[in-house]
């Protein structure tokens, strides 16, 4: 007994669909709740503006209280900080020279990071270098933590700080799908079509061969205006050139490619929008009369889901469309916000490299966890050290003892 | 002492007897512990007690002679003693006294090994020297005034059991359950074997009490004729099962060495066949018997021939298989057994599966083709540095294919939210917003983070 799992039954075990796809109202409402849990805690440690707070943290006092809750970013500016950050993550990759889903990858942790954290607990500008980090283990580009941190200039430490966190709040989820591999896809079935040598499903009922999708291909209009995709039909070639046509597929694939690049990582498609949608969004601000021919090709006219399908790729081509590069913070902005946010930041996770530490040491020394359980490690570990002077070494740690 | 036993409304007398037991001088308990947890637990009180302040003379033998050494004092018995006691409550191989042999007449006091034997024709009891007298020369009447029945000496035993009534029925039970053998197993619900005891466990009943004795025994017979294989078939299971681990072994070993030697034989024989039929026909070709054609055609009939002999032990085969087969249903004996198996032939096992019967080969809106016309695909394929290790571009193809519509259909927008009402209610997406934020505003202190050391 075989069960068929057709490709959307594929995305739907996916941890992409079931966790992280949201519609636009709870995706703007998860972000509100997230700042404003955010806000009120300011509310408690910066002790409503007079700067007498009651923390007794020695180490952070010099920040600490100077700033008001009036000084807190608001959720517009978290945003856009985090956007910025992205953007930041996509130049960090591309210095690298990693391939393009790293960066897909990473810019989406730090998305999807933010959405559970805000900015003033977490700032990005201490987040967006493990973010990339962990993107480049998962995605299987091997750099040693020193090659990074030395070709970045950072401590490595600094770098793995917040890992826990980050990988926490991707609810231990790491897979990213992403439109790149499928974009390709479909470069590779245009280069067919064009080439005389398409196919199209049986149940799809549009019937066509191979050659009359070909015909149908060399009919279609010119690049429509408004598409960003630069090709035009040579003047001296036949239209029906396999060679033309392949050549219009190219350059809109190159276009596609450079949108998926910027502006969908940029933006929340990722969040709205399955990867064919993404990139057939892409296509259709490219050269939308290819992609409808194309898209025409795999849902037949009277297909049920076909306006449904066309409307979603529309929304998605719109989004991607209305993102301008502009729309990216400058340094300047960066400097002001980042100013801001020092004065206003949760103290508690000022020291993620310390807090790391503390709890990879059982947090004896900075009584974070309880005074029993501390102490308990700290006696463990002594004896362990006392047991390693033994002539057969020390004794198995029993395990389960600390919960 | 501790003593744990299951019949909770005689404990406390128990405890009282056992109280009464112990000598009073005895600084510390015995060192045996008692464990009484899986005895007979309708024993009756009164037998009870009379066996708890037991005397040696009642005492069996062996008991007597363990305790011996431990108790000298009577009435100074430890637990090892009591513990003996109890279990002989009912199953005991000795006689109360005074034994008399109800034939012979002759008492145990003349004569100190003095046995007892039964016959279970009539389960009438009679010394051994009395056995030896009367059926020493075969076949002869049970000497007990009122019995005619005609015992043989080799079916005389030792009485297990006190009670002769005991005794016979456990020997029906034992007789009736080699031939009702069937095993849970064979049946197709817990039910159907349910039931085929409780017909089984009729036919005991009527056997034990003599109810239509006739008629049950011929049910028996029936029933042990007609299902004679399966029978023997679960008797050697359930023998088998006794077997231990080696013994098996050196069956298996032996049972392969007769085959082996039986398969040598047949070859042997086949192989001398075959040489005296040249022989013979070269014989007669010299003798100029006969022509060459016939003697061609005599070699070819003894070759038939030779086939047809397989072919018989072919169709033999067959036939037990069916025989076999017709087992199974039970036939048509006046016991009829319902909800049996039939026994199925296990074919053979079918390749693993790393998906468990999903498939991906179907396409919604694409076919997968062989070639396709990009240069910087199909550059790979002549590129030995990357199809040496086995890289096939056909992968490549399935899966941009595969992501390249992948959700195509899936409307997140949609599906999302009807997902999380259909999963929390609505406003649980607000709900868990908090509580993403909630556990992002506490911190560090909230994490509970493996401990690697």
């Amino acid at each position: 007994m075989t069960t068929y799992l057709t490709e959307d039954d594929i995305y739907r075990t996916s941890t992409q669909y079931r966790l992280w796809s949201f519609t636009p109202e709870s995706l703007a409402a998860l972000r509100e709740q997230t700042h404003a849990a955010a806000i009120e805690r300011a509310k408690k440690y910066l002790g409503h503006g007079n700067g007498t707070t009651g923390h007794s943290d020695g180490a952070n006092g010099n920040c600490e209280g100077d700033g008001t809750v009036a000084d807190c970013l608001t959720a517009e500016e978290e945003l856009r900080l985090v956007q910025r950050y992205a953007d930041q993550i996509r130049t960090t990759s591309d210095f690298f020279k990693w391939p393009v889903n790293v960066k897909a990858t990473a810019v989406q942790y730090l998305h999807r990071f933010y959405l559970s954290n805000s900015t003033l607990t977490y700032p990005p500008r201490e987040t967006y270098k493990c973010a990339l980090f962990l993107a480049s283990k998962t995605e299987g580009v091997h750099m040693t933590l020193s090659e990074y941190a030395r070709r970045i200039s950072t401590d490595a430490q600094l770098i793995l700080a917040p890992e826990y966190k980050i990988i926490q709040a991707l609810r231990f989820t790491l897979d990213v799908r992403q439109p790149f591999r499928g974009l390709k896809g479909a470069l590779m079935e245009l280069l067919n079509i064009a080439a005389g040598r398409g196919a199209v499903p049986q149940h799809s009922r549009t019937g066509k061969t191979g050659a009359e999708l070909q015909t149908l291909m060399a009919e279609l209009p010119g690049v429509a205006d408004g598409d960003r995709s630069t090709w035009a039909a040579p003047a001296g070639a036949a239209a029906a050139d396999p060679r033309v046509l392949a050549d219009r597929a190219h350059v809109a694939y190159g276009v596609a490619r450079q949108i998926l690049d910027a502006p969908a990582l940029l933006t929340d498609v990722y969040f709205l929008f399955t990867p064919p949608q993404i990139y057939f969004g892409a296509l259709m601000l490219a050269d939308s009369v290819l992609a409808g021919f194309y898209l025409s090709t795999k849902l037949a006219l009277e297909s049920p889901v076909r306006g449904k399908v066309l409307a979603t790729i529309g929304a998605c081509r719109d989004m991607l469309g209305a993102w301008s590069p502009q729309g990216v913070m400058s340094k300047e902005e960066r400097a002001g916000l980042e100013a801001r946010l020092e004065r206003c930041r949760d103290p508690t996770t000022r020291d993620l490299v310390g807090a790391m530490a503390a709890e990879k040491r059982g947090g004896g020394d900075e009584g974070a966890l309880d005074d029993g359980v501390a102490k308990r490690r700290k006696l463990e570990r002594e004896k362990s050290m006392k047991e390693g002077e033994d002539l057969f070494g020390p004794s198995l740690p029993t395990v389960g003892n600390a919960a | 002492m501790t003593v744990s036993l299951e019949a909770h409304g005689k404990l406390p007398i128990f405890e009282a007897i056992l109280a009464a037991d112990l000598p009073a001088h005895e600084p510390h308990p015995p060192r045996s512990p008692i464990h009484v947890s899986h005895l007979v637990l309708d024993v009756r009180l009164p037998t009870f007690v009379s066996q708890l302040t037991i005397s040696p003379p009642t005492m069996s033998r062996l008991a007597q002679s363990r305790a011996a050494p431990a108790a000298a004092r009577p009435g100074d018995q430890d637990g090892e003693l009591l513990q003996h006691s109890l279990s002989q409550l009912r199953f005991t191989d000795a006689q109360p006294e005074p034994d008399i042999c109800p034939v012979c007449k002759s008492s145990r006091y003349l004569n100190k090994s003095m046995q007892f034997l039964v016959n279970p024709e009539c389960y009438h009891k009679m010394c051994e020297s009395c056995v030896d007298r009367i059926f020493s020369h075969g076949p002869n009447k049970c000497p007990i005034a009122g019995c005619n029945r005609t015992l043989r000496k080799h079916r005389f035993r030792k009485q297990t059991f006190e009670d002769i009534a005991v005794e016979r029925e456990v020997d029906i039970r034992k007789r009736v359950a080699a031939i009702f053998n069937r095993r849970e197993d064979e049946f197709e619900d817990l039910m159907d074997y349910n039931n085929y005891l409780n017909d089984v466990e009729d036919i005991t009943f009527n056997l034990v009490n003599r109810i239509d004795v006739e008629e049950n025994e011929k049910k028996l017979a029936a029933y042990a004729e007609q299902n004679s294989k399966s029978i023997s078939a679960n008797a050697s299971l359930a023998s088998q099962e006794t077997q231990d681990y080696s013994a098996l072994q050196a069956a298996e070993r032996e049972q392969a060495r007769l085959r082996r030697d039986t398969a040598r034989r047949e070859e042997e024989e086949e192989r001398r066949a075959r040489a005296e039929g040249r022989q013979d026909i070269i014989n007669r070709l010299a003798s100029g018997t006969a022509s060459a054609e016939q003697i061609a055609q005599e070699s070819r009939v003894t070759l038939k021939k030779r086939m047809d002999k397989k072919a018989a032990a072919e169709r033999q085969r067959q036939l037990h298989a069916a025989a076999a087969a017709k087992d199974a249903t039970n036939g048509s004996s006046g016991f009829l057994i319902k909800g049996l198996k039939t026994k199925k032939e296990v074919g053979p096992e079918k390749p693993f599966d790393a998906f468990g019967g999903l498939s991906f080969a179907k396409h919604d809106y694409c076919v997968l083709q062989d070639h396709y016309e990009w240069d910087w695909l199909n550059e790979v394929r002549g590129d030995v540095q990357i199809v040496a290790g086995g890289y096939d571009v056909q992968e490549f193809h399935q899966r941009a294919l595969c992501d390249a519509f992948a959700g195509l259909g899936v409307f997140v927008g949609e599906e999302a939210a009807a997902r999380d009402e259909a999963a929390m209610g609505p406003g649980a997406v607000k709900a868990a917003a908090t509580a993403g934020a909630a556990g992002a505003c506490t911190g560090a202190k909230d994490i509970k983070m493996e401990d690697p050391f």
